[in-house]
């Protein structure tokens, strides 16, 4: 089932929203909001998925973290 | 026959005692504005000007007599076509901003023309109301015959009536600061706030760029209605004064909200023309010494002379002062077909201009430019490669200004969640949030682009979204002024095309 949220990646200078499937692994999720920056930033290899200031396993999916619709994530470098 | 002098008292103090409704009849709380006093506490409110209405009309004759002969003068297409390109783009943001939002300001004085507390402050009211109609007339005047020469400038007219994003958080801000707002209210956050604190000095240094950038014409626009803007303004003082005596903490409340709302916007219309839209060589300051030297003292002084004290979120303002601006103009800039007007990208030399003013967080920004820049190397030059530096996902906006989610820094974004009464809100934020909460009836129901998209009332497609939604076409949504052909990005890179 697809889920809206709010994603912010470091570096970025604005917030994207982020059309998710609840299947997603955190680190797909991850995937798809570096893709959607990339105009704007460089693409890196090593980042980390944060929730409510909590990283995150990044092998659990959107549906097992919890999230809900326009929740905020963040993906920051290492 | 009476002199002036003993006229004009008796011609401006025309209260008299009800005999048939009670006061706050006549003058509701709901729009008058609170707290709601007896006339008695209003009786001796006075202002500097005291205009007479023949005065008032004389001096306008002189004055739009002075716009029209620089208009003939210096004021034709073939005048304007001079001017360097990206100031071309600096007017058409300034075209679409400024004239219907004066007609708002016609609503809200003629709201102080029928429901201030007394008749001087009534009088002075229409006489804003005069200049408010001055300030809509003269732009879309001078604007208008620039659509021959490109059609973006049909914004002037256009842009309040769109559902662009820009206009949706414009709206937002002058529909709750003078449509729909109450006397006390308006004449506080329009004259005290907005007017003192931003736009009677940010038109002198507007008045400046323009000279600097050789645009005599909106040069002298702007500084016909400065001297407006300095007369007017000075009817919120004497409310704010009396306000003060009976309820200092509203007044405190009302100044932090509205100098916050204020800069949200001001520093996106006269941030980027400065810095971005303005060539280097005819920059006189940054917009960071823009605000210091015109804005941040001076209103500092203002609170000091009212027994104010400075907003709660100062620091953070202070603070943003290095890098908003910034963060929303290359976010803008790589969503530029969602606006009206065109972009420049900051090349070497005026990158090491942009560091040297904003050393605090350039290397971040930085980083954004050369990798928008390497796009444009991939891709290579041209129109017709416009959409492929362009940005495809949603970007998103805050539920109080309207705004995109671009505050903080490239490696903070504030954006903060909220659940009120069930529903989720996103602001981007502190002081957005602060005055969500302080007043939530007044916002709670307003829809955001994304929510409107989520929703299905606004379309989720972009070229739909920038077509049906945003009225644009391809001929006039905004474009890189040079599609990316840029002499310092250098040779295409062939592997990656």
């Amino acid at each position: 089932m697809p889920i809206s949220l709010y994603g912010f990646l470091e570096g970025d200078t604005v917030g994207l929203l982020i059309l998710a499937d609840d299947g997603d692994t955190l680190e797909v999720l991850a995937g798809k909001l570096q893709a959607a920056a990339s105009l704007r930033v460089a693409a890196r290899d090593v980042v980390r998925v944060v929730y409510k200031d909590q990283t995150m396993d990044p092998t659990m999916t959107v549906a097992q973290a919890g999230w809900e619709a326009l929740d905020r994530f963040d993906v920051l470098s290492g | 026959m009476l002199s002036r002098e003993e006229w004009l008292p008796l011609a401006r103090k025309l209260d008299w005692d009800y005999s048939y409704v009670r006061e706050d009849e006549v003058f509701p709380e709901v729009i008058s504005g609170r707290p709601w006093l007896p006339h008695s506490e209003w009786k001796d409110w006075e202002e500097s000007f005291k205009t007479s209405y023949r005065e008032y009309v004389d001096n306008q004759y002189e004055k739009d007599m002075a716009v029209q002969a620089v208009h003939d003068a210096v004021g034709r297409i073939e005048n304007v076509q001079k001017l360097a390109v990206p100031w071309l783009n600096s007017l058409k943001v300034h075209a679409a901003a400024l004239p219907l939002a004066e007609f708002t300001g016609v609503i809200g004085n003629l709201r102080g023309a029928r429901f201030g507390r007394d008749s001087a402050w009534r009088t002075m009211a229409t006489f804003g109301a005069l200049d408010e109609y001055r300030h809509t007339q003269i732009p879309l005047l001078l604007f208008h015959p620039l659509l021959r020469l490109d059609s973006q400038f049909d914004w002037a007219h256009k842009f309040y009536h769109t559902n662009n994003w820009f206009a949706v958080a414009a709206r937002h801000f002058f529909d709750e600061l003078t449509v729909g707002q109450n006397a006390i209210e308006f004449h506080i956050a329009t004259n005290v706030v907005l007017e003192t604190g931003f736009t009677n000095l940010q038109f002198v240094g507007l008045a400046s760029l323009a000279r600097e950038s050789g645009d005599h014409m909106f040069e002298r626009m702007v500084t016909s209605i400065q001297t407006d803007e300095a007369r007017h303004a000075q009817i919120g003082h004497p409310v704010l004064a009396t306000i003060m005596k009976h309820d200092p903490k509203y007044v405190q409340y009302l100044v932090d909200k509205w100098f916050w709302r204020n800069w949200r916007l001001f520093s996106i219309l006269t941030g980027l023309s400065i810095d971005y839209l303005t060539a280097p060589e005819q920059r006189p300051y940054s917009f960071k010494e823009f605000m210091e030297e015109w804005i941040i003292d001076q209103f500092l002084r203002t609170l000091d002379e009212f027994g104010l004290e400075k907003p709660w979120y100062w620091d953070l303002l202070l603070d943003e002062l290095d890098i908003y601006h910034h963060m929303i103009y290359a976010s803008a800039y790589s969503y530029r077909a969602t606006l009206w007007f065109n972009f420049v990208m900051p090349g070497p030399a005026e990158r090491k201009w942009l560091r040297q003013k904003y050393p605090k967080y350039w290397d971040d920004m930085d980083a954004v430019w050369e990798q928008i820049s390497e796009r444009w190397r991939t891709v290579g030059p041209g129109a017709a490669n416009e959409l492929a530096v362009h940005g495809t996902a949603m970007p998103t906006f805050c539920d109080l200004c309207q705004m995109p989610l671009s505050a903080g820094t490239p490696r903070k974004n504030t954006a903060r969640v909220l659940v009120h009464d069930g529903r989720k809100y996103i602001f981007c934020s502190e002081p957005c949030q602060w005055i969500f909460l302080h007043e939530p009836e007044r916002y709670a129901s307003h829809k955001d682009i994304v929510k409107r998209v989520l929703s299905g009332e606004a379309p989720s497609q972009l070229p739909n979204l920038l077509m049906e939604y945003f009225n644009l076409t391809p001929e006039t949504w905004g474009k890189d002024v040079h599609h990316g052909d840029y002499e310092w990005l250098g040779a295409r890179k062939h592997s990656a095309a």
